[in-house]
């Protein structure tokens, strides 16, 4: 036992240091994602290359192959699994939820076609191409085609938003679908996971499938619709205990054993930590809880992506690397025309269609998830995880340069986006100078946190920040000497309110200032102690 | 629900008879007083007058929200006065102000405060909402104003 706990936090802590060195590697000299660095790492100190050299001191390698169907120790996959959770719960909690219902309709009819496309292409090129899988209903086939469905937003998201094109109907769009992705892959997963359990027993019946997806949907939309619903009234009442810390501690708690009743019903655990976070995103803690979580994401987070990194085995890959390119390809087509498609058909060109399917192109995060819950429950073997990785990175790399070169030239659309943000006001107030708006920026942001709204920054280069109690968003702005609030119609007076009464504290402040006795005198008393010391 | 707990029959005067701002002001919280839970009536008329000094919260159409922070109070309260002719409050649009709402909240509690204000105030935008008011000749039919 404490030989193994002790392999254990060397290994943990090799992995860290590798995982994140290489990260940062990718992530400011290469200008690449930073999980592609994670990835690597894991690779090359895993069990499959440098891991598997022997340590004299250990009397044996420090990655040592395990026996079952993941080539890790059964302790290292736990943090590793804890990662995937900590992953999901962050990315349900940063869904944009309101966003998504805002564009749901093109984002919708795009997000499905690249789902049904990439799904059907990736199982039946993986039928095509394998002789050992026999039908679509292939626990092999049925995993690959959701492997090819999960597109990760978050390189396009961080691509557009450097360019600024983030709000163009192709921005939004492509926002919008990939939410309606995520979903959908996850809840393809739960009925996938569900499917191969039942096959792994006897031969399947379309009447045992549809009990299968029956209930993971069932178990989704149930868990979902109650989390929704709840987890507004569940933070009222955790905010009586005055602590935000306790109650992100709370949250993720949930989470957890919402992961665990998932996989009692036999569907992923991520599942249930992707409902949890998901909840969380509409209420006005959202944030708190997040920034909360940050420390234990930078631990696990890399360890999950290494670890995934160290399943890679490069001699099981050797016999499927040009089915592998093959399916990265189809993959690639899949997106592309089961996204660009129905773009064309909701009002966009060819240019915008282009756009958006080159959008819809990065995988990350959720394929690796998806692989690893089908390499640990045995659906597919290390040969094709091995495939799902080289998507991943084939996507990852090829995709940001297209993105880009398809933004340039005009408008994707055919006619001009109805004006999306007309119903929004604008409050401006402009000050004598930089610091009096600076004064004035605080002393409004203290005054709307003690009427108890949460205030967030935005943007960490611009002064731009969000304030939020439960359904009240606006955004607080300043530009040089000029403060400009946005919200909804419907707070404008409110705010008004709070602006004047904030204004007449300044004006108090200001005359407060004048009967201050002379700023010289006080200067010079200020000067005469910092030397009384030597003065005696 | 906080409009319905606050807002109750005995917190409305649709006969305020005070003939300038300080007898507006001291019959207003005379009727907060009811609540037994303003510990200090010097200091929050005195914290009430000084926020009118630094501002007259008499707005347009006849509307005045005359409020202000207090260590007088430990929660917040409200109340709503009708005054039949209107008087002078140094109101922004220079009419006579015939509405009243005062609010008191406490010093270092947070919770929606400016915004209660701001919503009960909301509720006079429309002129319809105004005349019911001056018009209602019980505290119930003020109250019905509110929607409640």
């Amino acid at each position: 036992m404490a030989h193994e706990m002790m392999i254990l936090v060397l290994q943990l802590g090799l992995i860290l240091l590798f995982a994140r060195l290489s990260g940062w590697f990718f992530s400011r000299i290469l200008n690449q994602p930073q999980v592609l660095g994670e990835l690597i790492a894991g690779m090359i100190i895993g069990p499959y290359l440098l891991g598997s050299i022997n340590i004299p001191v250990l009397h044996g390698p420090l990655f040592p192959l395990s026996g079952g169907t993941i080539p890790v120790s059964p302790e290292l996959y736990g943090f590793a699994v804890l990662g995937s959770i900590v992953l999901l719960f962050t990315s349900g909690l940063e869904t944009d939820l309101p966003t998504f219902i805002k564009f749901s309709g093109k984002g919708s009819v795009v997000g499905l076609g690249g789902i049904i496309v990439s799904f059907f292409l990736g199982s039946g090129i993986t039928v095509l191409l394998n002789p050992a899988v026999d039908s679509m209903m292939h626990p092999t086939a049925l995993f690959l085609g959701t492997i090819s469905t999960a597109t990760s937003v978050g390189i396009t998201a961080r691509i557009l938003s450097e360019k600024r094109k983030l709000s163009t109907p192709e921005g939004v769009t492509i926002l919008a679908a990939a939410v309606l992705d995520d979903v959908l892959s996850i809840v393809l997963l739960s009925v996938v996971v569900g499917m191969s359990a039942a096959l792994a027993g006897s031969s399947m019946s379309w009447g045992n499938i549809g009990i299968v997806a029956v209930k993971a949907i069932g178990f989704w939309l149930i868990c979902t619709v109650i989390g929704i619903l709840i987890a507004p009234l569940i933070t009222q009442k955790l905010k009586l205990f005055d602590s935000l810390d306790l109650i992100a501690g709370l949250a993720f708690g949930m989470a957890l054993i919402l992961a665990g009743i998932s996989e009692m019903f036999e569907l992923a655990m991520i599942i249930g930590a992707y409902i949890v976070g998901l909840s969380f995103s509409r209420t006005d803690v959202a944030h708190e809880i997040r920034e909360r979580i940050q420390g234990v994401y930078n631990f696990l987070v890399p360890v999950f992506f290494c670890v995934m990194g160290m399943m890679v085995d490069f001699s099981a890959m050797r016999s499927v690397f040009w089915f592998g390119l093959a399916f990265a390809a189809v993959g690639f087509i899949g997106k592309l025309i089961g996204c660009g498609l129905p773009a064309l058909l909701v009002g966009f060109n060819i240019r915008g269609a282009i756009r958006i399917g080159a959008g819809m192109l990065p995988r990350g995060e959720v394929t690796l998830i998806i692989a690893g819950v089908g390499l640990s429950s045995g659906a597919i073997g290390p040969d094709m995880f091995g495939v799902a990785i080289m998507t991943m990175l084939f996507a990852s790399i090829a995709s940001p340069p297209l993105l880009i070169k398809s933004f340039k030239g005009g408008s994707g659309y055919r006619k001009s986006l109805d004006k999306e943000g007309k119903d929004v006001v604008s409050i401006e107030l402009a000050f004598p100078g930089y610091r009096a708006a600076e004064f004035m920026r605080r002393s409004l942001a203290e005054g709307f946190r003690e009427e108890g709204f949460f205030i967030h920054r935005l943007d960490h280069n611009r002064l731009v920040y969000q304030l939020r109690q439960n359904d009240i968003i606006f955004t607080l702005i300043q530009e040089q000497e000029k403060l400009i609030i946005n919200t909804a119609p419907d707070n404008e007076p409110f705010i008004r309110l709070m602006m004047m009464e904030k204004l007449l504290e300044f004006k108090d402040f200001l005359s407060g200032l004048e009967s201050m006795k002379s700023p010289d005198m006080m200067g010079a008393e200020l000067m005469k102690g910092i030397f009384s010391l030597e003065e005696d | 629900m906080k409009l319905k707990k606050l807002l109750t029959q005995s917190m409305i005067s649709i006969d305020l008879q005070g003939t300038n701002k300080e007898e507006i002001i001291g019959e207003l919280l005379d009727i907060l007083m009811k609540t037994g839970k303003v510990s200090d009536r010097d200091l929050a008329f005195a914290d009430l007058m000084n926020r009118e000094r630094q501002m007259s919260t008499g707005m347009q159409f006849g509307v005045a929200i005359p409020h202000a922070k207090t260590k007088a109070v430990k929660e917040l309260f409200a109340c709503i006065g009708v005054h039949k002719t209107g008087i002078e409050f140094d109101a922004f649009d220079e009419k006579l102000s015939r509405i009243f709402i005062m609010t008191l909240s406490p010093v270092d509690r947070t919770g929606p405060h400016v915004q209660f204000l701001a919503e009960i105030s909301m509720v006079l935008k429309s002129k319809d909402a105004r005349s019911k008011l001056l018009q209602a000749e019980t505290a119930k039919e003020a109250l019905a104003v509110f929607g409640l």
